[in-house]
């Protein structure tokens, strides 16, 4: 293989495939990147066997091959080399690839091409095409709330469903659930629902530009692949059964409170600053006023006190305080309505603007 | 009674036996205990001696050497102290020994949730702690609300090798026509991502218990489910 390109463009694509390459795999290849140079262009690939990403790379093709190269010492060499233009050739005697740019000179031994995984691809027919923006945007409301913890995998996962003109995303980490019901402007024919994992769909994020109008969507029976452009991230699907969202979110309420989301959110991300060590974010609710406070020992103390329409009896609940700015947060809109049922029931966050979204949160008991 | 001994000396330790060392001059501790264990201890190295000698011991001292000594098979282990300059030596009465209290043990688990095997599962009430099989014991049996019989194994933290375990039991006691529908559940503290996932694919339902919510000293977490 030999290939000549622009220092900028390898440095762009490296950048973006380099995320992808493991970091902590036994097999030495997935820390890889490939480069894979044929009559159709140069492809740049990396996977660490959970989400896989292609993208292409406009480079002149002297001699078609394939190799495997460690990403990140190659993206360290790319971002450090001084010349517009960017030789690569792979030299079999050698298990080597030499870099050539300006007076510069690297010679990297190459990974094991043969343990490198073929990525999936769609067959065309089964996919579909989604608003880019209106994708993105409800994964950017929802995934925060999927769980990191690997011992529960399905709960690493969002819920992506799309049905007509609706596309929902579902996660939760058991101590908060987040919704995002999103309208599409045009129905879509092939509907589906799918566990995804929350880090594709972040990295998904991450590749989707203001540019991008459309993304499409293919689903087989374990993986999921999204084109962006030019670029393919794949994933696999996790397996198993997804929590029921809908039988979680309680049906009646006891006060719901519509309040401005900038007021409440700044005051919250105020009091937290003395929320340390999970120690609870306290809210006391009295007729006409919202009082809230921290307290952790050996650091201190905050309160704040804020104007609420709240009527009936006092009650003072308990959130952790991660979860309820994540949940303020996401929301989206000018106000939420705040519901709220008792001392330890879940608590419900919604977008006051009808936009669809809902985050169930779990309090924390309090200690008096 | 027994005694330690305390000196903190500056001092050279040569070792001979199955080799050779010498620790040159340097300020030390030296621990000798009633038992006949002796230890030298540098303030670096951590919590290991730099040199020692186990029991039993014959302890032999004169003015600024100190020489241990111990049969070795038809050799001798033998640690000579010379000690240049004694900074302090004392002799503290240790007075009787208590042994090791361990908390969160297997067994503290399993008598925790065998007082509440709800724990385990919605409903469920406790036959028997350690239900023979041929194979040994499994820790609790168990039966749920609607009389059927469900085996629990009990780990601090599980690992494939308790799904293995716990699968074998249910092998042996599904050989009883009358519990042939005898479910398993993996109760522990910590459960490895890859002993649930053997377990949910053979059927065996995982508990993550915390030994202070068991035992009533915690409230539990509230969890949306």
């Amino acid at each position: 293989m030999k290939i000549t390109t622009t220092h900028n463009d390898l440095l762009e694509r490296l950048q973006t495939v380099a995320r992808v390459a493991s970091t902590r795999s036994a097999i030495q290849a997935l820390s890889g990147v490939q480069i894979s140079a044929g009559p159709e262009g140069v492809e740049l690939r990396a996977t660490d066997m959970e989400i896989g990403l292609r993208t292409p790379l406009a480079a002149e093709v002297e001699r078609p091959g394939e190799v495997v190269l460690p990403a990140r010492l190659l993206l360290e060499i790319v971002r450090r080399l001084g010349g517009a233009a960017v030789e690569l050739e792979l030299r079999p005697e050698h298990q080597d690839v030499e870099i050539v740019s300006g007076t510069a000179r690297f010679q990297v031994r190459t990974l094991r091409a043969e343990d490198f995984p073929l990525l999936p691809s769609t067959d065309g027919e089964h996919t579909v095409a989604m608003p880019a923006q209106a994708f993105t945007e409800t994964i950017n409301r929802v995934s925060r709330s999927a769980s990191r913890d690997e011992t529960r995998p399905i709960l690493t996962g969002v819920l992506v469903s799309v049905d007509g003109p609706s596309l929902r995303m579902v996660a939760t980490d058991s101590y908060r659930l987040s919704v995002k019901q999103t309208q599409l402007e045009t129905a879509i024919a092939n509907g589906f629902e799918a566990n995804v994992p929350a880090r594709a769909l972040e990295e998904l994020g991450r590749l989707v530009t203001t540019g991008t109008e459309t993304i499409t969507i293919g689903v087989t029976a374990n993986q999921v692949i999204f084109h962006i452009g030019n670029v393919v991230l794949s994933s696999r699907l996790i397996d198993g059964q997804f929590p029921n969202h809908s039988q979680l979110i309680p049906e009646a309420f006891d006060h719901e409170l519509t309040v401005e989301t900038t007021e409440i959110l700044e005051v919250v991300e105020r009091i937290s600053l003395m929320a340390q060590k999970n120690a609870p974010l306290r809210l006391s609710f009295t007729p006409g006023e919202l009082r809230v406070s921290a307290q952790t020992p050996d650091v201190g103390e905050a309160s704040d006190v804020l104007p609420i329409p709240f009527t009936g009896e006092p009650f003072e609940i308990g959130f952790n305080a991660e979860f309820l700015t994540a949940g303020l947060q996401s929301a989206g809109s000018p106000q939420v309505i705040l519901k709220l049922i008792s001392p330890l029931r879940p608590g419900l966050i919604e977008s006051a603007d009808g936009s669809g979204f809902l985050y169930l949160i779990m309090p924390i008991r309090l200690n008096v | 009674m027994p005694h330690v001994r305390l000196i903190v000396a500056r001092c050279e330790v040569a070792y001979t036996g199955r080799l050779t060392t010498v620790l040159p001059e340097a300020l030390r501790l030296l621990m000798i205990k009633s038992d006949g264990s002796v230890m030298v201890h540098a303030d670096t190295g951590g919590y290991k001696p730099q040199n020692w000698m186990t029991p039993p011991t014959v302890i032999e001292e004169e003015e600024g050497l100190l020489v241990v000594r111990k049969r070795a098979g038809k050799t001798e282990d033998r640690i000579e102290i010379r000690i240049t300059q004694v900074l302090s030596d004392v002799t503290h009465d240790m007075g009787e020994a208590a042994a090791l209290e361990k908390d969160g043990v297997e067994a503290h688990i399993q008598e925790a949730l065998a007082d509440a095997p709800h724990f385990c599962g919605e409903g469920f009430r406790l036959v028997r702690r350690e239900w023979p099989t041929d194979i040994g014991p499994v820790d609790l049996m168990c039966r749920d609300t609607a009389d059927g019989w469900i085996a629990v194994e009990i780990k601090r933290v599980a690992t494939i090798d308790a799904v293995e375990q716990l699968t074998r039991y249910l092998d042996r006691i599904r050989i009883d026509p009358a519990m042939a529908d005898c479910r398993g559940v993996l109760a522990a503290q910590q459960i490895k991502p890859q002993a649930r996932t053997l377990a949910e694919a053979r059927g065996i339902a995982c508990v993550e218990v915390d030994l202070a919510v068991v035992r009533g000293e915690r409230e539990p977490e509230l969890l949306l489910f």
